[in-house]
């Protein structure tokens, strides 16, 4: 029965690529929708061999990679959609290769400085490369907060809510796996069941702002549209005889 | 030590934004008529802001004045434009908060972004960008003579975008909003915009 609570996440990540597939979302956030499915059929790969010690070992820590990976493409895709309207400002380019900079450089800098109680080689990268991925989603998340906050944006959009989906879990995954590469696997357990609440947390978010249907933005009326522009027109015409 | 400090900070201001992100999300959006729009903008004279950024007034300026009356007059003229694009920015909030009020009248209905939102971002961008470069320029002392005084034809870009250009996009993107107006409150949302 213990061993069943790690797997919570697994139907709830079920349920969302049900809404995500039934929103049609995999076609506005291909990145996303990959990521909730990837980590659907990881959760259902673990449960099925987690009996096979060694083999469970490998999946464990490649899923991990997995997921890492897959979570810094989706807040990719994030900023993508959230500066679509900014893409002809050279500097927007640079947001997200700057965020991963500091996301690998803080990360290495912290190995050196406090070296992670781990065995093996590739469980350190793995873990060094996981503190890094969760630095860049909570950078972006935060970012994406102050910037929604000071500019003014509708907050209850798509895009805002995978960001904090990932802001939830992944500022308690990287508080997790600093004090796990720390202590090592001495907490082992209070990491674990912390990051299966927030993850359990996270889909649940993401569940809930799916669940409702995006409204579509209502098309103005052609002939109120038409009258408006023309009164506007009249107006700038106006402005431009008097200079 | 040093890094630590630094995740921590990360963690302490995601935490803060999460819990700002929740209330922003789950607050209910203020209910606005948009017949009252008109009343909650600042007038923006666009002749004047042309001509703040007319680089043939800064030039006629230097031509005709003295160097300490030409740093005078354009300090003045920094103000002037300063208080510009505080309302520009006040503006541009105002739309996008009128706007969201007509996009999300049901409770909890997720919406993507507007036109009009988009364009009081730029403008909000613009203003912010324009406005750090005028507090540097107005903190440079007086007397520090060896520093020439920028021309404010120079503020007509700033964070990549066209000031005016935006605000006009932002304008039409209003009216296209807002297109249900009566005629005459129509014709006053163009000119207090």
């Amino acid at each position: 029965m213990g061993a069943l609570l790690w797997y919570i996440p697994a139907p709830l990540l079920l349920l969302l690529v049900g809404v995500l597939v039934r929103r049609g979302a995999y076609r506005t956030f291909p990145f996303f929708f990959t990521y909730v499915a990837f980590g659907a059929a990881a959760d259902v790969t673990r449960f099925l061999t987690q009996g096979h010690h060694s083999l469970y070992f490998w999946i464990y820590w490649l899923t991990d990679a997995g997921y890492a990976l897959l979570g810094a493409l989706a807040m990719y895709e994030l900023l993508r959609k959230v500066l679509r309207g900014f893409s002809h400002i050279w500097w927007t380019h640079l947001i997200f290769p700057a965020v991963v900079t500091v996301g690998v450089g803080l990360s290495i800098w912290r190995m050196h400085v406090v070296p992670p109680q781990l065995q093996g080689p590739l469980r350190l990268w793995i873990v060094t490369g996981e503190i890094a991925v969760r630095i860049v989603q909570v950078f972006i998340f935060a970012g994406l907060v102050t910037f929604i906050g000071f500019f003014g944006f509708r907050w209850r959009q798509y895009p805002l809510g995978i960001a904090a989906g990932f802001g939830v879990y992944s500022t308690v995954a990287l508080l997790t796996t600093i004090k796990f590469s720390d202590f090592g696997t001495r907490f082992r357990f209070l990491w674990d069941a912390t990051s299966v609440v927030a993850y359990s947390f996270a889909v649940l978010i993401w569940i809930g702002f799916f669940f409702v249907p995006e409204k579509e933005e209502p098309p103005p009326n052609p002939e109120t549209l038409a009258f408006a522009l023309g009164t506007l027109n009249q107006y700038l015409d106006r402005l431009r005889r008097m200079r | 030590m040093l890094s630590s400090i630094l995740i921590w900070l990360l963690l302490a201001w995601s935490a803060l934004g999460l819990m700002y992100f929740l209330y922003r999300a789950c607050a209910r959006v203020p209910r606005h008529d948009p017949k009252n729009l008109v009343h909650y903008l600042h007038p923006v004279d666009w002749d004047l802001l042309e001509s703040l950024l007319d680089p043939a007034a800064d030039f006629e300026l230097r031509w005709r004045l003295s160097p300490r009356e030409f740093r005078e007059e354009q300090r003045c003229r920094m103000r002037l434009f300063r208080e510009l694009l505080r309302r520009m920015s006040h503006n541009s909030a105002v739309l996008a908060e009128f706007d969201n009020a007509l996009f999300g009248k049901d409770d909890f209905t997720p919406g993507p972004g507007s036109k009009v939102e988009e364009a009081a971002i730029k403008v909000r961008l613009y203003c912010t960008a324009a406005r750090i470069k005028l507090r540097v320029w107005l903190s440079l002392p007086d007397t520090l003579r060896a520093v020439p005084m920028p021309d404010l034809a120079r503020l007509r870009m700033a964070a990549d975008l066209d000031g005016p250009k935006v605000y006009e996009e932002l304008k039409a993107a209003a009216v296209e909003a807002f297109a249900d107006l009566q005629p005459a409150e129509l014709d006053a949302l163009t000119r207090n915009l």
